[in-house]
């Protein structure tokens, strides 16, 4: 409940602080502020400290798997914002509302994360989408962003629309009619069609919201049109946010009757997997390709679905970690870019080797190569889908779009280093360039240590 | 058969025309007047579920400022059954046969639904009172009623951000 409140406070908070203070700095400085904030008080209610004493009703459920992917979140924000915010007051002119959007955001992903019964699911999914629908179009004179922003919000209304109706249905499944996840999952031995046919647009819209396909369609339209810093916000704090609530939802309603959906969502990770790679392949624009790359890494996080066992819900925390933080640092490094084609990256290793190396680390571990965080991410997902015992198959399909993956996260460093060319001027200050080095080094760290990451959640859990 | 029950057919009919006039007009003006009557026979329906708050709050809300809203957004654009793009024919029958699927689906569902029998609250439900209505909204439901103001609220922000002139 922390996290809630205080998201909530300190995006009013940004709100009125456009209003008193005009300069970027001090903007800054406050969201960070606020951000710090978040943590501490997210990581006091892991301890046991709640400040607010509200009866819920039961309607949200403050788990240590929860509280923990809520402290990502914060924490890939603060990264975020320490990385990227130059670029935030370059988009337009209403930065403090953007920070604002940005706040309200967290709060829908510390709903999402949190939620135990269908209403605040569906809360929390307004909150995270009508803020993200705006921050698409923040680039008003640009007309893709505003395609972009129109394209996501009339997608995105039409999933919500599925969304109430699946809840709808097991409202009416639910034996005296229930919102409640224990409702749900209690007592439904002999599922109705009426009980299947909510559980299958539930799957419906929240494939639609984590992008897999095959209703991914939205996803590079708008990942392309919108500002980058958003699309960087976007693709990884708020996918692996909505991550969660999608494991939540299909583990504590949906746990007890797992062999009967997890056909559909092998299926669902498989075109997945391999839409997302191949069209990867083909595309000319960075941030185009990153988009299909995020598509292709939504897949790997779906396999924390199809397992829900321990080793699901540690490595979904891990892989949202090692995503986040990876995307984040590639996007702000092509945020500084003019040209976001690939021949953009040529000799960039000439003029900026620092830059060149760090982007090269980032790529390496949304790859998924040893010693970076991502390979540790990947190989828990694999693990986890393999301990269940019957998805060989599909980890071997997995195996085989990594190695597809590989070919165009490297076409980047091949442009960085081994082609020669007019280098673009970054526009980059010393501060950035420690912050990337930091963040680099927190995925390596992370990828010799997983374990670091890991005990943190047994410490919690036992 | 009864006077609810009679009023009930001819209320779902009227809604399902409507509904199937929206769809298949070709001028947008009429479509959206064809979407008020659906709104009408709905509001109807929450009458004989004796939700009387309900039928109100969906005729003000819905048949009257949303509908408006669509009405001056239509026209000030300028849209009539000219401006509709053609649509590839395949198209329209890949959307049948989706949407066909889609419903056949949904029928099978509630037609195997084991409460029937209790699925309409006729006459005797007393939910949709305001009375009740406001007991439950603010002490069962008073959570999710309040974090909702967040939703409003960034909703209003950004209509500001992005009608406010640069």
């Amino acid at each position: 409940m922390n996290s809630i409140i205080f998201s909530a406070i300190w995006g009013i908070v940004m709100m009125f602080s456009g209003l008193f203070s005009k300069s970027k700095r001090s903007l800054q400085t406050f969201a960070v502020v606020g951000l710090i904030l978040l943590l501490v008080v997210n990581t006091l209610e892991l301890n046991g400290d709640h400040f607010f004493n509200i009866d819920l009703h039961n309607m949200l459920y403050f788990a240590p798997f929860g509280l923990l992917s809520n402290s990502i979140a914060f924490a890939s924000t603060l990264i975020f914002f320490l990385l990227s915010s130059t670029d935030i007051f370059e988009t337009g002119h209403n930065a403090a509302e953007y920070f604002a959007l940005i706040f309200f955001v967290l709060c829908g992903i510390s709903i999402v994360t949190s939620f135990n019964t269908l209403l605040m699911l569906f809360l929390g999914i307004e909150i995270i989408s009508i803020p993200l629908y705006i921050l698409t179009g923040a680039a008003k004179k640009d007309l893709k962003s505003n395609e972009a922003s129109l394209k996501y919000f009339l997608m995105g209304a039409f999933s919500t629309g599925l969304m109430l109706l699946g809840i709808a249905f097991l409202y009416g499944a639910t034996p005296n009619g229930s919102f409640m996840l224990d409702d749900i999952a209690v007592g439904r031995t002999a599922a109705s069609p009426l009980y299947m046919i909510g559980l299958l647009l539930l799957l419906v819209s929240m494939s639609f919201k984590v992008s897999a396909a095959p209703f991914h369609f939205w996803t590079p339209d708008v990942y392309d049109g919108a500002p980058t810093v958003f699309t960087s916000f976007m693709a990884t704090i708020v996918k692996t946010g909505v991550f969660i609530g999608f494991i939540r939802l299909f583990g504590d309603a949906f746990g007890q009757m797992q062999s009967r959906w997890q056909l559909f969502v092998a299926i669902i990770i498989a075109s997945t997997l391999f839409i997302g790679n191949i069209t990867a392949v083909f595309q000319q624009s960075v941030k185009r390709m990153l988009a299909y790359s995020s598509i292709a890494q939504a897949g790997f996080m779906l396999f924390a679905l199809l397992a829900l066992n321990n080793f699901a819900k540690e490595g979904i925390i891990l892989y949202a970690a090692a995503y986040n933080l990876a995307t984040i640092g590639i996007f702000a490094v092509l945020g500084k870019m003019k040209d976001y084609s690939f021949e953009g990256f040529n000799g960039l290793a000439k003029s900026y080797p620092g830059i060149a190396l760090v982007t090269t680390i980032f790529l390496l571990s949304l790859a998924g190569i040893p010693l970076t965080a991502g390979f540790f991410a990947k190989y828990y997902m694999l693990a986890a889908a393999l301990e269940t015992g019957n998805f060989l198959w599909l980890v071997i399909f997995a195996v085989a779009c990594a190695a597809i993956s590989v070919y165009y996260y490297f076409r980047i460093i091949q442009a960085m280093y081994f082609k020669t060319g007019e280098p673009q001027q970054l526009k980059v200050g010393i501060g950035f360039q420690y912050a990337l080095f930091a963040v680099a080094v927190i995925v390596i760290v992370l990828g010799i240590f997983p374990q670091w990451l890991i005990n943190e959640l047994y410490v919690i859990y036992v | 058969m009864s006077i609810t029950q009679i009023l009930f057919w001819i209320l779902s009919i009227m809604a399902i025309l409507g509904a199937l006039m929206v769809v298949v007009s070709k001028s947008p003006v009429y479509s959206v007047l064809w979407l008020i009557m659906v709104f009408f026979a709905i509001s109807g329906h929450y009458i004989l579920l004796n939700a009387q708050f309900l039928a109100i709050v969906n005729l003000i809300v819905y048949a009257g400022a949303i509908m408006v809203l669509f009405l001056f957004v239509i026209m000030l654009m300028n849209l009539n059954a000219d401006t509709e793009p053609q649509k590839n024919k395949w198209l329209k029958i890949a959307g049948v046969i989706a949407g066909g699927a889609l419903l056949l689906v949904f029928v099978g569902a509630l037609k195997n639904a084991d409460l029937k029998s209790q699925i309409a609250e006729v006459n005797h439900g007393d939910i949709g009172l305001i009375h009740n209505l406001g007991l439950a909204l603010f002490n069962d439901y008073v959570i999710p009623f309040e974090i909702s103001s967040v939703l409003f609220l960034s909703a209003m922000v950004g209509a500001v951000v992005i009608g406010k002139k640069e």
